[in-house]
């Protein structure tokens, strides 16, 4: 999958799985903070995107410390995803 | 030899390796270990430190909510580890925070690394929305540079930069649990040391702590208890506060520096690297059991981070949630069991 559509596909699941219904995928920049004031999210949102990046690519995180600076955007989501596939 | 120098003047770094770990304990006691030529994982730290636990105390209140607690009270593992492989740790505490400061260069400037008690809030390196109370954290300080030391904290992916009056402030920040300057350095480590007997004592206290405590809100008893409990939440605090409630336990199951799942998977790569030490392939069987519990508490925390915020069908409910517990339980209390018959007699 290119890197375009990888991160088309986290906007469009962040959006349903974490219930964003009045924000549209344009509206997530690539560099966005993921969690903080712009979208509402907070850690318990985390776990879910944890449970979601597992279901929808296979990618498991374990840890939270090691999951934290993945989370942070979905440019730092996208190279987290890439590179635990192509390991 | 001790070297003198003046205030403030010193420039040192100590080549110490820095390791990211998920928790600051244990992750600071393997560096530290490490440093002193005892290689050893944060995960046999972990281990070796009987940390495994699980605790619901509603009569304590943290943030105003009732405390759950996944590993044993701070502090204890590292007094564990220290003592079950006969390392020598001094410890040095101070009311008067210049000494502190000062004893701390001296040490620097006699190359030894030192680890800190500090309060995480006062940290200057950690990013403002990762800032929270915490006196309780660990750090390793292994160099300064004009007015600001090198650290190795290990919940960080690099060592970190900290001004003097940072640390000074973190090292005798206020509020619950103050550290007043607490700072400790290894003395010695011995030439060999028997990993096996320390094993075995840490797993036997891990399995006595957790299937026979003598109190309701400890161990596989205390899961239980607050299965029991958080089947009422709703009906006895109304949603809104129950989901607060839930929020506390994700948040110290998940977040908390616990390596996921309340420490379960840090425990379940601890019994992985026990198999060869105890030459015994029972123990990676128990691994992969550990790693299958960790991943209940995951669903656990799954769902009720969907009842906190809403997003839950009708089928995840309380009564479910209560279900997913008790069932953690059960396999705690099997595989704790299958792990003390085969973990030797010391």
């Amino acid at each position: 999958m290119l890197n375009t559509e990888l991160k088309e596909k986290i906007k469009k699941i962040i959006i349903s799985e974490l219930n964003l219904f009045d924000i549209d995928p344009l509206d997530i920049g690539d560099d966005d903070p993921l969690f903080g004031d712009k979208f509402g999210l907070d850690s318990i949102d985390a776990v879910e995107l944890v449970f979601q990046v597992k279901h929808h690519f296979g990618v498991e995180i374990k840890d939270m410390n090691e999951g934290r600076p993945a989370l942070q955007s979905v440019n730092t989501l996208t190279a987290y995803i890439t590179k635990r596939l192509s390991t | 030899m001790i070297r003198h120098f003046m205030k403030m003047n010193i420039e040192v770094q100590i080549p110490f390796e820095h390791h990211q770990s998920a928790h600051c304990e244990t992750g600071v006691i393997s560096n530290l270990l490490s440093h002193h030529g005892l290689p050893i994982s944060e995960a046999m730290v972990f281990g070796i430190g009987s940390g495994l636990f699980f605790g619901y105390f509603p009569f304590i209140r943290l943030n105003h909510l009732p405390l759950s607690a996944f590993r044993i009270s701070t502090g204890g593992i590292m007094k564990r580890v220290c003592k079950r492989l006969q390392v020598r740790v001094k410890w040095e505490k101070f009311r008067n925070h210049q000494k502190a400061m000062d004893v701390l260069d001296q040490r620097l400037a006699q190359q030894i690394p030192v680890g800190c008690r500090t309060g995480a809030f006062w940290l200057s390196y950690f990013p403002r929305r990762l800032r929270f109370h915490f006196n309780m954290h660990n750090l390793v300080v292994f160099g300064k540079k004009g007015s600001d030391y090198l650290i190795s904290d290990p919940v960080f992916p690099d060592p970190v930069v900290c001004s003097e009056s940072s640390l000074r402030k973190a090292r005798f920040a206020k509020g619950s649990m103050p550290p007043k300057g607490k700072m400790y350095h290894i003395e010695s480590v011995p030439d060999q040391v028997d990993l096996p007997k320390a094993i075995s004592m840490s797993v036997k206290e891990v399995c006595r702590n957790m299937l026979k405590a003598p109190i309701p809100f400890i161990g596989v008893k205390g899961i239980r208890y607050l299965a029991k409990k958080m089947e009422k939440w709703p009906e006895k605090l109304g949603e809104e506060k129950a989901s607060l409630y839930l929020g506390q336990i994700i948040r110290m199951q998940e977040e908390i520096g616990t390596g996921g799942a309340g420490f379960r998977f840090i425990y379940a790569a601890f019994l992985q690297e026990v198999a060869p030490i105890l030459n015994d392939y029972r123990f990676l069987e128990l691994s992969l059991r550990m790693t299958e519990i960790g991943d209940h508490w995951r669903a656990f925390a799954l769902m009720a981070s969907r009842n906190c915020k809403k997003r839950a069908s009708k089928t995840e409910n309380y009564l479910e949630m209560a279900d997913i517990l008790r069932h953690c339980a059960e396999c705690e209390a099997k595989l704790l069991n299958d792990l003390s018959a085969i973990t030797p007699d010391t």
